[in-house]
């Protein structure tokens, strides 16, 4: 998947000065790195990933204008320094012989660096060893360079490295470089602020995997495996977490397939049956129909027409002008909340095109016969998407939105299997500390009490329930989530290096980010009294029935 | 048989793992049975008893994931002693010899309802696993493990070695994150890669109870467990020096002395023996070290070892409780909340309202009227009435709604150390790349005069899908105006 760097993919490259930028490989071009310089995408196509590379004054003979650095020379001062210590044993920390150097001498101002700016740009233009005698310009230029202490000196070399030197890394754009990128490089509110560890917890927390294989499928009485229902609002940096997970974010290439009739995805891609009774021309080839698995999906709910998954791109898959033999062709199937909630209100669904007989449509303008196919073959697609979805029988809901929780967590956790996990982000806690209100256990006690008046009060066996008030008083059905969770998770960074390991100096505000877990369950219909042990205080009150409480939600 | 951890399917099956969840924090695993395993000689076949109640496994099999499920009246006191009589938690879960009762499945006594007590019927999962597994070592939690994996790309098809199998939960959740797909399958799709874990556990007792697990829970196949001392042997599977290579792509230490395994975690072995890492991609790593010495111990030969990106960090992760904090001089008797004035308001008034209260009574004891019943009641009211206005709204709803975190943190785990391994780059590979990929080539003219069939089509079906659109836009573009 990510052995070496391919033509026309997207990687990320890292600038000395630890920003990192998205480059689209396009091969026979140059790419710029501003004032880091430039290189040839040749140079690097076919190269593994995670080498540095040193940008060479003069190329060589065949043109090859870069360098690898070894992670010998990327190491070299702190293995050095290792080494030093090691030699010095105690002594150095006993201090005996040279003095301690301090910075008490150190003036703070510019004046003790001698070259002037005009000398420095000088020297950046003549300067040849990819910027490494610029550095050791400056550093010989310092006037006060003996008085800093070995600390404040690394520091300093390190800094004036960032700057002037000319290498570049060049790193596999996966989910965690592109959140670690849109947390870093870009408006970090587009993405709700995700981080790392928020994405993984996410992704465990609601279970998600790949699904099997086909075969899976074929014994009966199996059900489609890895049906994920996803609801973002990151510009679609959740569902390429899920899709990662799942195993269909990365296009396919001829490692993990070889041969080229494979390219057809496994899952699901049954030749549609001649439903509409037309299709006069058979397919040249297999062509996969968009949406079409029955397994190993995520299904994206979204509140525009169309979703936002723009973020996709950067792993192949353009929602505008999808590849069909991307998985995600295949495996990522959209519902909007109308054709969820309303579908008989959905322009697409209520307008189903008429089919048209064969021969009518021989006749047809070979432009009006694709416009023909194009529309029929659309209402059929959203159709069966949307009854799929309908249907439910979910396996698990990840969930990071601007919508109010209650209201998607109403139409959504019904659809969930038994035993499915719902997992939401929320970049603060407000939203869920009140959806975790809502399945709190005074509240789950008197929506059964309630809903029990109700079902006591109906007249004869046959009728049918009114719960209308009952839905009324609850938003959502607190007895279908157990046992609601709060987590928040973050992590601290550390410098490590000898004689000076502590945690990073600075870091990362804004939104903490939360995250509520819950498992769906099936109540049973029928009056079960809670056992266990009760409070003796409770026992005396217990005229009321305290259904659940002990049970499922004390904490 | 597939593992309830991957693919459960829609019900709880026999012999399969499932997870009873009695209360939040509270589950117990157990292999259903339709027998009794255990030979412990319930008329039900195989129980589980819990504190909310009996649960004989014919009520469990064939339910729906996610079920609700009454207890059952179980005769536990006349049953014959006879076979095992310990009934520890963890005994329940290890499947013993089963004899004797085997043979009358059909026999067994339909469970009567007990009228009070459930739990619910769930599939295991390896963050519901990771709490309720038995304990052998410390435990690599769920907040740790999934960052972990999710920084070691470990995904669907690839390799992951674990040394220190431990409890087995990393086990767990790594050969979630690489399966895709169980081996038998293999032959309809030869060509793809199927994810594995390779477990490396040195104490003989844990590995052969990892081993245990594993095949109860479905996995074999997903996951090798072999019983070795990596920090000598390294990491091939079988034998240590000629075995097969596992080709890993992720690494996972979980080891006292992770330095000590590293020199095994190379392209190429000193020893001349194969490298257990994928030759074709980048592997990565973490080590998993509780004290900092360990982990700048691991960071030094980490870098003489030529690993790249050196990071260390620790994952703070909190669980927050939400309640509704009530306070008010109308809680009186209310669990949980606190008897204070909620405003100034109320202050005052119960201020005013005490004095007016003392003024009543001081002159009734002037007055020497403090035995009339009229005072009495006054005295015994007085303190309730002050604020007897309650609020209309229903209990759980009021207060105000606050977040903290749980009483008990952990505040830290461990230290996570990650590095990566590029692959291997010899002369011989530059060389043929740059035949391939011809460093001087540049600006290739736009390709082609002429478009390829292929281009030409789409780029047809592309205009008659924008005449489609554009049709259907006037519509909603009227609607629009409208509103």
């Amino acid at each position: 998947m990510h052995s070496s760097i391919r033509p026309h993919q997207f990687v990320a490259v890292q600038l000395p000065s630890e920003q990192t930028r998205l480059v689209k490989l396009v091969p026979n071009t140059i790419v710029n790195l501003g004032k880091y310089g430039s290189f040839s995408s040749n140079q690097v196509i076919g190269r593994p990933f995670y080498l540095t590379f040193e940008i060479l004054d003069t190329p060589e003979s065949d043109g090859y204008g870069l360098r690898v650095v070894s992670a010998t020379e990327l190491h070299a001062e702190t293995l050095i320094e290792e080494a030093e210590a090691d030699g010095e044993g105690d002594d150095a920390e006993a201090g005996d012989g040279t003095p301690m150097r301090t910075n008490r001498e150190i003036v703070d101002d510019a004046s003790t660096q001698r070259l002037t700016l005009e000398e420095i740009e000088e020297l950046k233009r003549e300067a040849s060893g990819a910027g490494k005698d610029i550095v050791a310009k400056l550093l010989e230029s310092h006037s006060a360079l003996d008085q800093k202490t070995a600390f404040s000196l690394a520091k300093y070399t390190l800094r004036k490295r960032k700057k002037y030197i000319r290498r570049f890394t060049i790193l596999p754009l996966d989910v965690s470089l592109l959140v670690n990128y849109s947390l870093q490089e870009r408006d970090a509110g587009r993405t709700m602020e995700l981080r790392d560890e928020h994405i993984g917890l996410l992704g465990c927390l609601a279970n998600v995997h790949h699904g099997g294989q086909v075969a899976m499928d074929v014994i009966p009485d199996v059900k489609p495996n890895g049906r994920y229902m996803v609801v973002d609002e990151t510009g679609g940096l959740i569902v390429a977490a899920m899709a990662e997970r799942m195993g269909i974010l990365y296009p396919r290439d001829e490692e993990d397939l070889d041969s080229e009739e494979q390219l057809t995805p496994s899952e699901g891609n049954e030749q549609p049956t001649d439903a509409s009774g037309a299709a006069p021309k058979p397919y040249r080839r297999v062509r996969p129909r968009p949406m079409s698995a029955s397994g190993n999906t995520i299904t994206v709910i979204h509140a525009y027409s169309q979703p936002n998954l723009s973020l996709l791109k950067y792993f192949g898959y353009d929602t505008n002008n999808p590849d069909e033999s991307h998985p995600l062709h295949t495996n990522l199937k959209s519902v909007s909340w109308l054709q969820l909630v309303n579908p008989e209100n959905d322009p697409i669904l209520s307008a189903e095109p008429p089919t048209l007989p064969a021969q009518e449509l021989a006749e047809l303008k070979s432009s009006k016969r694709t416009a023909y196919f194009f529309k029929r073959n659309r209402w059929e697609r959203v159709k069966n998407v949307v009854n799929e979805t309908r249907e439910g029988d979910f396996d698990g809901l990840v969930v990071a939105t601007l919508l109010e929780p209650a209201t998607v967590f109403k139409h959504l956790v019904p659809r969930l299997a038994g035993s499915a996990p719902v997992a939401m982000y929320s970049p603060s806690a407000e939203p869920l500390v009140e959806l975790m209100d809502l399945y709190s256990t005074g509240r789950r006690t008197a929506f059964i009490n309630k809903k029990r008046e109700l079902e006591a009060q109906k007249s004869s066996e046959d009728d049918e329930v009114d719960l209308s008030s009952l839905y009324e008083e609850f938003e959502l059905d607190p007895t279908l989530l157990l046992p609601p969770t709060l987590h928040t998770s973050r992590v601290r960074a550390w410098q490590v290096l000898p004689g000076r390991t502590h945690p990073l100096m600075t870091g990362r505000g804004g939104a903490e980010g939360y995250l509520f877990h819950g498992v769906r369950v099936i109540p049973t219909t029928d009056h079960i009294q809670a056992a266990g042990t009760f409070r003796k205080r409770r026992k005396t009150a217990a005229s009321t029935p305290t259904t659940d409480q002990d049970v499922e939600m004390a904490t | 048989m597939p593992s309830p951890f991957l693919t459960p399917g829609s019900s709880a099956g026999p012999d399969n793992i499932a997870l009873l969840h009695l209360r939040r924090d509270q589950t117990i695993p157990t292999i259903l049975r339709t027998y009794d395993d255990q030979n412990l000689g319930y008329k039900e076949g195989k129980v589980s008893n819990t504190r909310f109640g009996s649960f004989p496994h014919s009520t469990l099999i064939g339910q729906p994931w996610g079920s609700q499920i009454p207890a059952s009246k179980v005769d536990t006191g006349s049953r014959g002693r006879k076979g095992p009589t310990k009934r520890k938690a963890e005994e329940l879960d290890t499947p013993g010899t089963t004899t004797g009762a085997e043979d009358d499945t059909s026999s067994l006594k339909t469970p009567v309802a007990a009228g009070s007590g459930f739990l619910h019927l769930m599939y295991p999962t390896p963050e519901s696993w990771t709490l309720s597994l038995p304990h052998r070592t410390q435990v690599v939690y769920t907040p740790d493990y999934s960052y972990i994996l999710h920084r070691l790309r470990a995904r669907a098809g690839g390799t992951v070695i674990e040394a220190g199998a431990g409890s087995g939960s990393f086990t767990h959740a790594a050969v979630r994150a690489v399966f895709n797909g169980y081996p038998q399958e293999q032959l309809a799709n030869k060509k793809q890669r199927l994810g594995k874990v390779c477990s490396f556990e040195f104490h003989e007792q844990r590995a052969a109870a990892v081993r245990q697990e594993i095949s109860d829970h479905g996995l074999n196949g997903l996951v090798e467990v072999t019983h070795r001392d990596v920090y000598e042997d390294g990491f091939l599977l079988g034998d240590p020096k000629t075995g097969k290579s596992p080709k890993a792509n992720a690494i996972f230490l979980d080891l006292p002395a992770p330095w000590l395994a590293l020199k095994h975690l190379v392209r190429r072995p000193a020893s001349g023996a194969e490298s257990p890492l994928d030759p074709g991609s980048t592997a990565y790593l973490c080590t998993f070290s509780p004290c900092l010495e360990q982990a700048e111990r691991t960071i030094r030969i980490m870098r003489q070892l030529s690993w790249l990106n050196i990071s260390m960090v620790e994952v703070n992760h909190n669980r927050i409780d939400v309640k509704r904090e009530r306070i008010g001089l109308d809680c009186e008797g209310i669990r949980g909340a606190t008897v204070y004035p909620r405003t100034v308001e109320e202050a005052v008034v119960k201020l005013q309202e005490d004095d007016q209260r003392a003024k009543r009574l001081r002159q009734a004891h002037y007055d020497g009227k403090e035995n009339d019943p009229e005072i009495q009641e006054f005295k015994a009211r007085a303190s309730k009435d002050s604020s007897a206005q309650t609020s209309s709204a229903p209990s759980y709803s009021q207060g105000r709604l606050i977040h903290r975190s749980e009483p008990e943190l952990k505040t830290h785990t461990s230290y996570l150390v990650f590095a990566v391994l590029p692959r291997e780059w010899t002369e011989d590979d530059e060389q043929k790349c740059r035949q391939q990929w011809p460093s001087q080539k540049l600006d290739a003219p736009e390709p082609k005069s002429g478009k390829s069939r292929r281009q030409a089509k789409r780029e047809a079906k592309e205009r008659c899908l924008q005449e489609v659109k554009a049709e259907e836009q006037e519509q909603p573009a009227e609607e629009k105006n409208e509103a």
